[in-house]
């Protein structure tokens, strides 16, 4: 390597912000990668897409403008000859009234930004689109030497060409108990049994690990987990959100984005029935529940509000819904004015708009079956009311036969009329219980649509058609600008961004971070993909594939790339903090309903039902009230009992406004707004959650009593089998030996004090055997109460 | 700017009380724009870290914030802000050039009247400030405050404009105030978060949401904290019954030699810091009880506050813990008292609630300002936006109301380098619209900003591509605010 292009590898690595590169060497600036980003960090506010604030004319998001001959005569750049220009000029001068980027402004360059600049200005200043924007086209596989014992799929052939350049290898596999653990967690949201462990470990055939995705995959505990994902892009709640923040049954929409990914529903389908399941032909009660998709967003009825202002609110969160997870940009910044990054005009984003304003609703609606919406019974209501229906005609002939009747039988006629009332009444009782979804409609007559002047709902601008981004494309002539046609237009291939999102999504639900890290932000201001190649092939592959979810995820899950070792090496870690490279497997805390899914799962207090109106566990008395209206009729948590206490964690009630504590405090989301990802935090507020909060002691209990009752007689095997149910493996000699300490300690504590075991195991409302003695019990709670506490029992590995 | 610049004691490392994200994504690219440096110190140390400003940009003038939220909007007219042209007319139609094509809340499409107050002003202290009978204890404190009479927000209904006020903006999702400087500046107390969060459960007024004291986009460990006044002081810190302290502690050492059993394979700096968050959630379990216990405290300081101090989840015993809370180095005690939104009713209900809030208010600063307290605390005592000066409701002066109003409305400010004993504003006879020295939302927050040593463009945190920031894209730190 010469000295200059060592310089210049050096100034390409210190950037790094948004494509790090690890030693790796690059040889040429690449304009979107290297180059676009300091323009738009720290040119594009005043010199970017946004006529409104544009200054002098002069714009660098496009190389003609950029080129062009300034109204002073000077040019900003000249191809070539960095020196000529006057962007080199501005930005290396040191008089603060000409220096770029003003100094006001603080967002200076640095030495390296600048000499990157110049370079590129030196090299031609050739432009290229940003890669989000440009089509995606499936590239060629990387040819890589010596992979046989590694590489398993296509994923890892990009991985591994990437490891090897940056001078790194890949991590083994993990053990086969990992493995199985990490990726029974992964698509179901559960760790295996010690059954299914013991019988994966004797699996001996060459593909038994295929076999368990296949497994893993048909299970309906698959739909759960991926839904647990959807709800928090999907903002799903079950309540309003502002100020008094009422009830709402949107839940049949839950079981709908289950029942979807359980089915394996293509992600094209599933994208129009969400988008546009209203006005498909012929629309089905379940494609009306996918369409309340867009009625998730929160809605106020507060009184002095103006309906009108609430309208656009409720038209903006659909269109920044939809517009983060379809397309993966902030199309939200251009509410008020052009996109200051991306090529999104206000015009664009309110042509978005139109698509979604046409919803005849009353904004301030009271009620939880706020229009338009449909009743959606469960089978079982469905088939009770179908039965006093038939009650009903069957009466009403009768009594029309005796009327016919000369003289009548006005006895007959009065019971008769008596059980007809009765039938009505049971059948309001009923009706009253049926959930109203609210769902999509657009008005008969399609409302003008106009521009929001800096995004104020009083101060309409031009009137705009509905329509897709023009930079991104235009919908088909001869279809309706309809919302269907935009759904389709979004899964069509003339949108690139789509499948780049999604796949980078899936990629996310098995490493924890999108291929792309910044979810939300695909456009110039987000992280390139630390994978771009890998991320062309999956994404074109996942197209090809009828947009097949289940194919994905299996694809990921079966490379070497997912199945290796997540063992950190000190070295490693210090270059690759982040695991950007991919060169080990992930490791991370799982999210909030999956922790506490796991105490109940491993207790056995499990209850698998799939579906239905959400629940009341355990939750601390009086929190609603302290943050509540006086008089609103949802001021009190009426804890459930039984299976209630015992369901898996999405099913839980979701109050926005209030969120079940157990798991804000684990960085679940309120649903506000579309959330693509939470953080994962690791704070003392969370240790008293698992440590002290009802759910966890109780789950410790009967997870003790379960290992008293169940496991062999002899305390060191116990040990072993609460190791295996809790973290698949067995415990370590220095482990086994730490437990009998503790519960030598805990038997000798609670037989000094077997007043504090019964009131230890008095905590939850599952019944304890009584023939087990309450020290022993108590023991072997604390025993299990730590397990529950590992880090490890509470991280995917 | 370079000479202003002021070292945060670098000598004592002030951990993050809350511990830190490892999803390291926002935290760290973000950091790291900031402060190049703390890419490198804060992802291969495995520590946890302080705020992510290393150096202020000015010279602090205080270390920590107390903000008495006065939720629902209290009515300037009645407490401080004497408007005898209101007195005058009451009963006459507003003047439309006042009104004409402005945003109204319940009162739309109405005949709009005016409506004055029945309660007496009186000038107090050497400042000569005009305080209403209904506030006889802040009368008191006149010469420490300073009271601004031309606030403007942008928000006319509550939950937007109590939004706007906590995160600079309407729509949910930004960071509250106290989320920004738990990010900025870290946490100053081991055994206590940076952000905690008091509310009065004895006035429940105007809903509270969870989101009033969030974290937004920032890493959720920058949440607020709310300690409750009725059972657990904060949530689950409590063991379960069975399990006393010495049989935590041995569990704990349990867990704590397992975690560390499995480090040893497996290398994760996480674990380390799981460890250490339990550690912390244990001294927490001796801490909080030590906080929310008052039987230390004085006579006379418990007479200063009066008798409610005695309640738990009173404005008073509130306040009385936001002064531990501010002793122990929490940065921001956000305190929430609820049900002043006086649409109808006003005269019979607003001086309950002054009672309940007026001695304690004071009480707080009295207290701050014998301790030398005063100095380096902010305290604010504000609503989300006033209230009209028409009428809402019966023209009659034991039931008449007002409704909501966001162009100029009162609160006061005091301590940490904001100046005492001045009054700040001036509104037109009506008190309807700024004339003079209008306080944006936005420049409170700057203005509180600057005096906790932070230009408010440089705290900043990349979201979606964007910086964001507490003041949007506007602000200023008025100097007319600061001594």
């Amino acid at each position: 390597m010469t000295d200059w292009a060592a310089a210049r590898v050096a100034a390409i690595v210190c950037l790094c912000v948004a494509a790090p590169t690890y030693g790796e060497v690059r040889q040429t600036i690449d304009f979107a990668r290297d180059i676009r980003p300091i323009l738009s960090n720290h040119c594009f506010r005043c010199h970017g897409p946004d006529a409104g604030k544009r200054q002098a004319g002069l714009r660098f998001d496009l190389r003609e403008n950029a080129l062009a001959e300034l109204d002073s005569g000077k040019r900003a750049i000249v191809p070539g000859a960095p020196d000529e220009g006057e962007l080199i000029r501005r930005v290396y001068s040191d008089d603060e009234s000409e220096q770029m980027p003003p100094p006001e402004l603080k967002k200076p360059l640095n030495d390296e930004q600048r000499s990157l600049l110049k370079q590129w200005i030196a090299d031609g200043a050739q432009y290229s689109d940003h890669w989000s924007f440009r089509p995606l086209t499936r590239p060629e596989l990387p040819h890589v030497e010596d992979t046989a014992d590694w590489s398993n799929n296509e994923i890892d052939l990009f991985v591994l060409e990437r490891l090897r350049s940056a001078g790194l290898q890949p991590m083994p596999a993990a053990d086969r108990r990992t493995l199985l653990r990490r990726v029974t967690l992964d698509l179901t949201g559960l760790p295996p049994t010690p059954e299914e462990v013991t019988a994966f470990l004797s699996d001996r055939r060459s593909d038994a690990y295929e076999r368990v995705v296949d497994r893993l995959l048909a299970s309906p505990r698959f739909g759960e987990r991926m839904a647990m994902l959807w709800l928090d892009l999907a903002r799903y709640a079950d309540t309003d959100g502002y100020e008094k923040d009422s009830h709402r049954q949107m839940w049949p929409y839950r079981d709908w984005v289950i029942e979807a990914f359980n089915e394996n529903m293509p992600f094209d389908q599933f994208t129009i029935e969400q988008l546009a399941g209203d006005l498909l032909p012929n629309a089905t009660s379940n494609q009306l529940v996918a369409s309340a998709f867009n009625r998730n967003g929160p809605t106020t009825s507060e009184s002095g509000v103006d309906p009108a202002e609430f309208a656009a609110k409720y038209a903006i969160d659909r269109v920044n819904t939809t517009g983060t997870i379809w397309l993966g940009i902030t199309v939200g910044c251009a509410e008020c004015h052009d996109h200051k990054y991306d090529p999104i005009t206000a015009k664009d984003y309110y042509r978005l708009f139109a698509f979604f304003n046409q919803v005849p609703e009353e904004p301030l609606y009271e009620g939880a079956d706020s229009p338009p919406s449909i009743p959606v019974p469960s089978a079982a209501q469905e088939s009770r009311l179908t039965e006093l229906a038939l009650q009903k005609a069957t009466l009403t002939s009768e009594l029309e036969a005796i009327g016919t009747q000369s003289g009548g039988e006005e006895a007959a006629a009065a019971e008769l009329r008596n059980r007809l009332d009765s039938l009505a009444s049971q059948e309001k009782e009923l009706l009253a219980t049926v959930p109203k979804v609210r769902v999509m409609r657009d008005v008969p007559q399609r409302r003008p649509t106009n521009i929001l002047m800096r995004g104020d709902y009083r101060n309409p601008g031009e009137e705009v058609a509905p329509g897709v981004p023009e930079s991104l494309g235009k919908l088909p002539d001869n279809e309706p600008a309809t919302r269907l046609t935009l759904a389709r237009w979004l899964i069509s291939g003339q949108n690139p961004l789509t499948p780049r999102v999604t796949t980078s999504r899936l990629w996310q639900v098995c490493f924890g971070y999108g291929l792309v890290r910044t979810m939300a932000d695909f456009g110039s201001q987000g992280e390139w993909p630390t994978h771009p190649e890998l991320l062309e092939w999956l994404a074109s592959r996942f197209v090809e594939s009828g947009w097949d979810v289940k194919g994905m995820l299996r694809l990921i899950v079966t490379s070497s790339t997912y199945r290796q070792d997540s063992r950190i090496i000190p070295e490693l870690q210090q270059r690759d903090p982040e695991n950007r490279l991919l060169a080990r497997g992930p490791r991370h805390r799982m999210p909030a309903e999956m922790i506490r899914d796991n105490a109940l799962f491993m207790s056995g207090l499990l209850h698998e039902q799939l579906g239905g109106p959400s629940v009341h566990p355990y939750h601390p008395p009086g929190l609603w009230e302290e943050q509540a209206w006086a008089d609103s009729p949802w001021k009190t948590w009426k804890q459930g009992h039984g299976q209630d206490l015992y369901r898996r964690g999405l099913y839980t009630f979701w109050k926005r406004s209030v969120l079940y504590p157990q798991f804000a405090l684990f960085d679940a989301a309120d649903r506000t707004v579309c959330a693509v990802s939470r953080p994962i935090t690791n704070t003392p507020l969370q240790a008293f959650v698992t440590l002290n909060e009802t759910t966890y002691v109780e789950a410790a209990r009967v997870f003790a009593q379960r290992l008293m009752q169940e496991a062999p007689v002899d305390e060191p095997k116990k040990i072993e089998w609460g190791f295996e149910l809790a973290l698949s493996r067995p415990p370590s000699p220095a482990e086994q030996d730490r437990m009998r300490t503790l519960l030598r300690q805990m038997r000798a504590n609670y037989q000094n004090q077997p007043t504090d075991a019964e009131q230890l195991l008095s905590v939850g409302e599952r019944p304890r055997p009584d023939e087990l003695d309450p020290v022993e019990l108590a023991a072997w709670t604390c025993v299990t109460h730590v397990i529950l506490n590992l880090d490890e029992t509470m991280t995917k590995e | 700017m370079d000479s202003l610049q002021y070292s945060i004691d670098q000598a004592q490392t002030r951990r993050q009380f809350l511990g830190r994200t490892t999803t390291g994504i926002g935290a760290l690219s973000l950091a790291s724009l900031l402060d190049p440096q703390l890419f490198a110190a804060s992802t291969t140390s495995g520590q946890a870290a302080g705020g992510v400003l290393k150096q202020l940009h000015f010279q602090p003038r205080a270390t920590r914030v107390i903000f008495l939220f006065q939720s629902g909007g209290p009515s300037q007219f009645e407490l401080l802000h004497r408007r005898p042209k209101l007195n005058e007319m009451t009963g006459q139609p507003m003047p439309e050039s006042l009104t004409q094509g402005q945003r109204l809340a319940q009162i739309r499409g109405q005949k709009l009247i005016v409506c004055g107050s029945p309660y007496k002003f009186r000038r107090h202290g050497e400042s000569g400030a005009e305080i209403s009978e209904l506030l006889p204890h802040t009368a008191k404190i006149s010469d420490d405050i300073c009271i601004i009479r031309t606030v403007v927000t942008e928000a006319i209904n509550h939950d937007p404009a109590i939004t706007f006020m906590q995160t600079g903006g309407q729509q949910p999702g930004r960071p509250t105030m106290g989320a920004w400087m738990s990010y900025g500046l870290g946490a100053e107390s081991e055994d206590l978060p940076a952000y905690v969060v008091l509310v009065s459960v004895t006035t429940p007024g105007q809903p509270l949401s969870v989101r009033y004291w969030g974290n937004g986009f920032l890493p959720s460990q920058h949440q607020g904290v709310r300690f409750r006044g009725s059972g657990e002081p904060v949530l689950f810190v409590s063991n379960p019954p069975g399990i006393d302290r010495p049989t935590r502690r041995l569990l704990l050492d349990a867990m704590g030699d397992l975690n560390r059993l499995k480090n040893e394979t497996i290398g994760d700096p996480e674990i380390a810091t799981r460890i250490d968050a339990y550690e912390k959630a244990f001294r927490m379990q001796v801490s909080v009880p030590e906080l929310v216990d008052i039987s230390g405290e004085t006579q006379a300081t418990l007479d200063l506050y009066g008798p409610d101090v005695h309640k738990p989840g009173t404005q008073a015993a509130n306040c009385l813990l936001a002064r531990r809370l501010a002793e122990r180095g929490v940065r921001f005690i956000q305190l929430y008292h609820a049900d002043w939104d006086h649409h109808l009713g006003l005269p019979g209900a607003m001086p309950a609630m002054c009672q309940a809030n007026d001695r304690a208010a004071a009480a707080l600063i009295t207290d701050l300002k014998a301790r030398g307290m005063l100095d380096d605390t902010i305290v604010i005592w504000a609503g989300e936006f006033g209230r009209t000066p028409m009428l809402q409701g019966e023209l009659d002066v034991k039931k008449y109301g007002r409704d909501h109003h966001m162009k100029c409305y009162s609160i006061w400010v005091a301590g940490g380098g904001f100046k005492a004993g001045a009054t700040i504003g001036e509104a037109d006879e009506f008190g309807y619209d700024v004339v003079k020295d209008p306080v944006h939302v936005h420049d409170l927050h700057a203005t509180m900003l600057h005096l906790l040593g932070i230009d408010h463009e440089r705290l900043t945190y990349r979201f979606q591509g964007r910086d964001f920031r507490l003041t949007d894209v506007h602000g200023n730190a008025l100097p007319l605010l600061v001594a």
